[in-house]
């Protein structure tokens, strides 16, 4: 197998995975929640926005789980998928909050 | 991490897809066998070996069986916590009766769910199922185990597994890994068409293996795709429960909404109503199916808030006509037989959502396509058993001078997950056809024990292929492979025969009366013996001409 010149540490391989597996998740939790949402409002009936969030939602997964591993700093993996998704999380509780009020 | 996209692609493809890889082989392979998986329980309970029944008549069949029906002792058991004071002894209020049906089933399955008083949650219940012939009404024993369609098919999207619903989650993961390994392997070959024709048998094992792998990969990446994809769609509530955590809220607003536009009561009215002719409201929905050029046959049929002033009869149609996972339902006010309500038509997500589903569910009535979702789902499994093959073929001879076992473990798990697997498959089988119908009284439930020898059997395989792989460490092929080959062909005619001593139905018999749900099964059986007979008089001719030590010796040699 092609080694990568730079060879990293162990704690690097862990991070990188935990930023794949969990930062993946979480930008994806919040994007559903976002677009759930945000159809809502614009819309759509409850159901139509769940499935078709969460359609997109597992592409970009997949798409965020390999991008954690091309993109060349750790930090800013972390930065966009864990931050990204807090943040599109938080957007959608407001958003709840103002078409429930 | 990584120099490129490629490094880092590769490096994703090669470790990810060998640690879900062995999660994916089962995940496709029970997949591919529930494809059929009404069938294969036609094999196991000889006595439902009957043609496909159409749903019965409610009125003369179904009532009688449903009101003597009580919840399962473990329902009542799981329930016990979750209510202020005693159990009563009898459940007389009847939240939900249902019967469920396709155009494979001779039997019909049947549930029903009590409201139990006192109640923490108001909404929690009870639960009772059964099945039944649909001919007589007459119960089967209850503790047979229908292999296919609640063994096998629940393995292929949960292993079983059910602590902690983590079976579904290791699944999901595989699931995105298989999407992951797809992308990562399109990005790391760069000429993804030629590798559509190119198998070498001839060359070396590692890049006959790799051929195999690339060909199998490419061939049926849109399958692959679809079937990973869908999966996941299919359990998106479980993998990411939005709507009923975080917008949960929003999720209330909605069902509010709802109950008040499809006018179906969400709650008990608390006054008694009798039950009208259900017949003539299965009538009456095939009357309008019918007047929209649909087939008519009845899939699903449910009773809700029975005997209550506010309860309604649902009846959905079996999508046998089109892939697209549909119901048509129409709901009738049970006391009366008056239409509350037809199911709108679909929107263009829902469309689209059905679709998908029903496109990995097939419920449709086509029997080519359905052996071709076989094939697919076993090209699958070649892929990634070539590319363990691959793994262990490009490392094992490094591993061996370097003394390192890791070869020698991968190539045993491989061995475990891959020939391990359908000596597995085989054993439950073989249980089935052999422990007594009625099993002495102190035994636990005959399904258990078939489920047991199951695991055992794997047990078994997984500690021979460890202690059958010791010559990979030396950089040699296992003779694990070539010995569990030939346990497969041995227990494969084994299960036919058994099932001809058992039942009589031997395959002249089942294939003269077209009988094929049994002969099928008996036929893929068998073919899978003959497979596994060539791979092991194959494997034996090649460990026999590579007196492996010396040849070692040389290589290393030259190296």
């Amino acid at each position: 197998m092609t080694t990568a010149a730079i060879s990293p540490s162990r704690q690097h391989v862990v991070l990188r995975i935990a930023a794949a597996v969990l930062g993946g998740y979480a930008f994806c939790w919040g994007f559903i929640a976002l677009a759930m949402s945000g159809l809502f409002a614009l819309g759509m009936s409850f159901h139509d926005a769940e499935h078709l969030s969460a359609m997109l939602a597992f592409v970009l997964y997949a798409a965020a789980f390999c991008w954690a591993f091309v993109v060349r700093s750790l930090a800013r993996a972390w930065l966009v998928l864990a931050g990204g998704g807090a943040l599109m999380a938080g957007a959608a509780s407001l958003l709840q909050a103002t078409l429930i009020g | 991490m990584f120099q490129n996209l490629r490094q880092a692609m590769t490096w994703l493809h090669t470790w990810f897809g060998l640690a879900l890889g062995f999660v994916l082989m089962v995940v496709f392979f029970f997949g591919a066998l529930s494809v059929f998986d009404r069938e294969i329980d036609r094999w196991a309970i000889p006595e439902s070996r009957f043609a496909p029944q159409p749903m019965p008549s409610f009125d003369k069949v179904l009532k009688p069986v449903f009101e003597s029906m009580q919840p399962s002792k473990e329902s009542i058991e799981r329930m016990k916590d979750r209510v202020n004071g005693p159990m009563p002894e009898h459940f007389d209020v009847v939240r939900r009766w249902g019967a469920y049906t396709t155009h494979r089933d001779p039997v019909l399955g049947v549930f029903a769910s009590y409201v139990v008083p006192n109640a923490k949650n108001p909404d929690d219940g009870v639960f009772g199922s059964r099945t039944i012939d649909p001919r007589s009404g007459a119960a089967l024993p209850d503790d047979q185990l229908k292999i296919g369609s609640r063994f096998f098919y629940p393995l292929h999207y949960s292993l079983n597994f059910h602590w902690m619903d983590l079976g579904y989650w290791i699944v999901g993961f595989a699931a995105l890994m298989m999407l992951v390994a797809l992308a990562s392997g399109v990005v790391m070959h760069r000429k993804i068409f030629r590798e559509f024709f190119t198998f070498r048998p001839k060359k070396s094992t590692q890049r006959s293996a790799l051929d195999l792998h690339n060909m199998t990969g490419v061939v049926a990446l849109p399958f692959h795709f679809f079937f990973a994809f869908t999966g996941l769609v299919i359990f998106a509530g479980i993998y990411f429960p939005v709507a009923h955590t975080q917008l949960d809220p929003l999720h209330e607003l909605h069902e509010q909404v709802e109950a008040q536009e499809t006018g179906l009561p969400h709650d008990r009215a608390g006054v008694a109503a009798p039950l009208a002719s259900v017949d003539t409201m299965v009538a009456e929905a095939q009357r309008r199916w019918a007047a929209q050029g649909m087939a008519g046959d009845v899939g699903f049929l449910a009773v809700q808030h029975v005997g209550d002033a506010n309860g309604y009869v649902s009846i959905y149609r079996a999508g046998t006509d089109r892939i697209a996972l549909v119901g048509n339902g129409i709901h009738f006010k049970a006391s009366t037989g008056e239409v509350l309500r037809e199911d709108p038509p679909r929107t263009a997500v829902d469309g689209v959502n059905e679709f998908l589903t029903g496109l990995h569910l097939q419920h449709f009535r086509h029997w080519l396509l359905r052996w071709f979702y076989v094939l697919g789902g076993l090209s699958g499994c070649v892929c990634i058993a070539t590319g363990f093959l691959f793994f262990v073929e490009k490392r094992k001879k490094q591993h061996a001078k370097a003394g390192s076992q890791g070869a020698r473990v991968v190539d045993a798990l491989a061995v475990t997950t891959v020939t391990g697997m359908l000596v597995a498959a085989l054993g439950i089988l073989i249980a089935n056809r052999l422990l007594p119908q009625a099993v002495p009284a102190g035994w636990p439930p005959r399904g258990d024990l078939e489920q047991y020898a199951f695991w055992a059997a794997w047990l078994l395989a997984m500690a021979h292929a460890f202690w059958r792989s010791a010559p990979v460490a030396q950089g040699r092929l296992a003779p694990a492979w070539r010995e569990q080959c030939w346990a497969i062909a041995v227990l494969g005619v084994a299960a036919v025969l058994l099932n001809w001593l058992t039942t009589g139905d031997h395959l002249l018999k089942t294939l003269a009366a077209g009988y094929w749900p049994v002969a099928g099964v008996d036929l893929f059986i068998l073919t899978g013996a003959a497979l596994a007979v060539l791979a092991a008089r194959k494997l034996g001719r090649r460990a026999q001409a590579a007196p492996a030590p010396a040849r070692l010796a040389s290589e290393a040699a030259h190296a």
